[in-house]
């Protein structure tokens, strides 16, 4: 599950793809020149150090031939003290301390005396074993160059017994097994291995007459591979073992050696492992590279020692441990790995960083495109660069713009759409409403002027009659009263009837630009001294900014005073009358309020106020004024509202259109 | 006993005929009345009444034919219109067409009588009736006259043969300025020196917007110079066009 959420996650991020990509790259080229690094280094390093032990063999087999030299000095002197006489003659004291003093004075392990033909003639260390030959080619190579020849010759166990003293002894070694030693066998090595130096004693006339033969035994020789470390390696050492090492081998066993076993002493009777045995021994080559010594892993080299005739019999063998090539190489690897991490981590760093630079706008974008999915259209991101990223926002803030435009613009339309509707919807309402009011109110008109008509006559023969009655009646009749009374109501009646005809006839002419504020104050004016005697106040707000309305100004004001008229009427005990204009620009209408402080209209009244013969003044009012009020404004196009609060008072707005083609 | 002067009403009601006529009768007055048109026709045929009342709207002959055909016979005979409200412009057109005066349902018998004393008044006045002209001058012949002032408002003022017949002038009513008057309509009152009253029609329809207030004190320029001084309103028409063509021009 959990590495499924992380393969999902990558899947999911873009910086984690391209943090992986580039980070697999730099890993991969990291890893491959590290790896290259590693292998030519530790290449250069192991060929760096087999030139170095190869350098050290050349300088073990110098120090070898050094002691060669030194013996074939020796021998080469005390053949050079030998006189003919002395080889013929006696063997007296002086003899024997001769040849005593010649081997322990020139460091030999042996010397002997052979005749011409190389046949012992004296062993100063054994006087008893003479008469056999050495089993080598020596003696024929002295008398071939009449010269001292150096040798390395393996001596048998009898041969080392014969030559005296204790070479015997000190040749035999115990030897030891080894895990890599070419065969399991003798539990002793008995042999030596000699270096030989033989030399010609010479007559007057270059005549050979005996050859002096001498050497070192080089099993356990010590001194000698010791003298060679120390000139080489100068007792370096490493981790408490001697860093290079030196060892004669005789055949394949470790005859002298600082070479050590773990327990710290000299490894003599190991054995060489079979590779190198092979190659040195059998093949005679040199064998330079990496070899288990004893116990652990060197840099060798061997080279054959050759006896007279040629044959390898032992080896030269310089060395020097692994483990600090190993360990520089691995440090050296260290180092480069150490580089290799550090640049990984750097370039993933860098990468990270760049990544999180060329992703962030992009995750900006994603953000903000979420943004704009939840809704939040116009939302913009920050958009840094000129690079595409950088395009990419500022189109895409474009885009988001536009897209808040375009869906603004449908909201507003929509939100426009619904307020027209439901403004259309009142309108229409409105509309309905006044057409009912207005087809009542035309339909009255009809009837109203027949019954005008019709009235008039019988009103008129009461008037005449009544009168004429009343003419005729004496002065002190108890008529008078009802027939004044008669009188008085049809003259009510004929206003009546009057009232309706007006009201029947109401047609508004022609409509011409009016200053409805004008129109105001003039009605006021004429008002004043009414308006006066009900202790009326007016207070006029008038809007500077009212456009002329098409209007007929007469029938206006006549509507004006009606209005005002009922307002005082609707204060009987006086008060305050408020007259406001104003300008409704987007409806294109002038508002002209008239707000009294008189009783308020009831709620129950009030649907039917604009109906003719309304009225709420008694016998005071035909109930005809609103009516014909209601009508005159009807045919400029306009409206009268009406908002009453008993005992408050009422509010009559009077709204004019500017363009009478509005319902 | 003095031959009572004959009064020819006309209605096709005849409670409103007889009603009229019983107002009218009186010491040296007696009103006939007929039904309609041709039998109205019939009885002046027969009386040559010098004032015939009519009412305007009756089946029919209506008041306006019957009107003509008087006039046509006897050009001198005085025709009384009695209208209903609706038709006032239609009375206004009558007095055009040569009718002397209307009076408009309802009324008293005191305004009836105001109107026909007028008549008779008329009737008996000697020599050529004083004739007015000008330019741009219109008028309800022998009652009102109207002038078309530059600013568009119109003036009016009182007909000199109105004058002639009532005699002298008691008092004068005049509107209020503001007030808005309808063609036809009433628009000053003049009561003569025997408390007749006697009324002026509004040759214009609209708002009253001036009033000669001085000839409420001073009548002596509407006697003199009614054409000039003695103008009594002045009205910013409503729908003049119409208006003047039920007037008569008085232009040169």
């Amino acid at each position: 599950m959990i590495l499924y959420d992380f393969i999902d996650r990558l899947r999911r991020s873009l910086r984690a793809k391209l943090i992986l990509t580039f980070s697999a790259l730099v890993v991969l080229s990291v890893a491959l020149s590290a790896a290259a690094g590693i292998v030519l280094l530790g290449t250069a390093i192991r060929r760096q150090a087999q030139d170095k032990v190869r350098q050290d063999l050349n300088g073990v087999i110098e120090v070898y031939q050094k002691e060669g030299q030194r013996i074939a000095a020796a021998v080469e002197l005390i053949a050079q003290g030998l006189s003919a006489g002395q080889l013929a003659g006696g063997h007296g004291r002086s003899w024997e301390r001769y040849w005593r003093e010649a081997i322990s004075e020139k460091g030999l392990d042996f010397v002997s005396l052979t005749d011409e033909a190389g046949r012992v003639i004296y062993r100063p260390l054994n006087p008893g074993a003479r008469g056999d030959r050495y089993p080598n080619d020596i003696a024929r190579w002295v008398q071939w160059s009449k010269k001292t020849v150096i040798s390395s010759e393996r001596f048998s166990q009898g041969q080392l017994e014969r030559e005296g003293g204790d070479l015997s002894a000190r040749a035999r070694i115990v030897t030891a097994d080894t895990s890599r030693s070419a065969e399991q066998g003798r539990f002793h090595q008995s042999d030596g291995l000699m270096l030989v130096a033989a030399s010609p004693v010479k007559d007057d006339k270059n005549r050979i007459l005996g050859i002096v033969f001498g050497g070192v035994l080089l099993n356990g020789n010590e001194e000698l591979v010791d003298r060679a470390q120390r000139m080489l390696y100068r007792q370096e050492r490493y981790q408490g073992r001697d860093l290079g090492t030196v060892t004669i081998f005789l055949d394949d066993y470790r005859i002298a050696t600082n070479v050590t076993t773990a327990q710290g002493k000299r490894a003599l009777g190991t054995r060489v492992s079979e590779q190198v045995y092979r190659q040195v021994m059998e093949r005679g080559s040199r064998w330079v590279g990496r070899a288990y010594v004893l116990d652990a892993w060197r840099i060798a080299a061997y080279e054959p020692i050759r006896d007279i005739s040629g044959r390898p019999i032992g080896m030269l063998y310089a060395g020097i441990l692994e483990a600090p090539f190993v360990r520089l190489r691995n440090k050296v690897v260290m180092v480069y790995l150490a580089i290799a991490v550090l640049t990984v981590a750097a370039l993933v760093l860098v990468v990270n960083w760049a990544s999180g630079r060329i992703i962030r706008p992009v995750r900006e974008l994603v953000a903000a495109t979420e943004e704009i999915a939840r809704g939040n259209l116009g939302y913009r991101v920050p958009v840094k660069g000129q690079d595409e990223i950088g395009q990419l926002g500022d189109s895409f803030n474009r885009m988001s713009a536009e897209l808040k435009r375009v869906t603004d613009g449908y909201l507003e339309l929509n939100r426009t759409l619904e307020q027209k509707v439901v403004q259309r919807t009142k309108e229409l309402e409105a509309a309905r409403d006044s057409l009912v009011q207005t087809e009542k109110l035309s339909s009255l008109g009809r009837m109203a002027a027949g019954i005008a008509h019709e009235i008039n006559n019988p009103l008129t023969s009461i008037m005449l009659n009544s009168h004429l009655m009343k003419e005729k009646l004496p002065k002190n009749s108890r008529l008078h009263e009802p027939l004044d009374l008669i009188i008085e109501e049809t003259a009510r009646s004929s206003a009546i009837v009057k009232g309706m005809l007006e009201f029947s006839r109401q047609t508004v002419s022609h409509l011409r630009p009016t200053d409805i504020n004008r129109a105001l104050e003039k009605t006021l004016r004429l008002l004043d001294s009414q308006l006066m005697m009900q202790k009326v106040s007016v207070s006029t707000d008038l809007s500077e900014e009212l456009p002329q309305v098409p209007a007929d100004e007469g029938k206006l004001r006549q509507v004006f005073t009606n209005i005002i008229l009922n307002a005082g009427d609707a204060m009987p005990q006086g008060g305050r009358l408020e007259i406001a204009t104003k300008w409704d620009g987007e409806r294109r209408k002038v508002r002209i309020s008239f707000a009294d402080q008189g009783s308020g209209i009831p709620r129950e009244v009030l649907p039917k106020i604009f109906d003719p013969f309304f009225s709420t003044k008694g016998i005071k009012g035909t109930g005809l004024g609103l009516a014909i009020s209601y009508g005159i404004i009807k045919q400029h196009g306009g409206e009268i509202e009406v908002q009453s609060r008993e005992g408050r008072g009422t509010v009559f707005t009077v709204v004019l259109p500017l363009e009478r083609n509005q319902i | 006993m003095a031959k009572k002067i004959k009064i020819l009403v006309v209605d096709d009601e005849t409670a409103v005929a007889k009603s009229i006529a019983g107002a009218l009768a009186g010491k040296d007055l007696a009103a006939d009345t007929a039904g309609g048109g041709q039998a109205a026709l019939d009885l002046d045929q027969k009386n040559r009444y010098p004032v015939i009342i009519t009412d305007l709207m009756m089946p029919g002959m209506d008041g306006l034919e019957l009107l003509k055909k008087i006039k046509a016979r006897r050009p001198e005979a005085l025709v009384i219109m009695i209208t209903g409200f609706p038709s006032v412009k239609t009375a206004v057109e009558a007095v055009k067409l040569g009718a002397f005066d209307y009076i408009p349902k309802p009324f008293t018998p005191a305004e009836l009588r105001a109107v026909v004393r007028r008549a008779l008044a008329r009737v008996s006045l000697e020599g050529q009736p004083q004739k007015i002209s000008g330019k741009s001058l219109y008028a309800i012949p022998e009652n009102t006259w109207a002038k078309i002032e530059d600013d568009g408002n119109v003036k009016i003022g009182m007909h000199p043969v109105f004058l002639d017949t009532i005699g002298h002038i008691g008092e004068i009513e005049l509107p209020k300025a503001g007030e808005r008057l309808a063609q036809g309509e009433a628009c000053v009152k003049i009561i003569d020196s025997r408390e007749r009253k006697h009324r002026l029609w509004c040759p214009v329809g609209g708002r009253v917007v001036a009033v000669n207030e001085k000839v409420r004190y001073d009548l002596k320029p509407l006697v003199q110079d009614p054409l000039g001084q003695g103008w009594l309103l002045v009205i910013a028409p409503d729908d003049l066009e119409s208006d003047l063509k039920n007037l008569v021009p008085m232009e040169d």
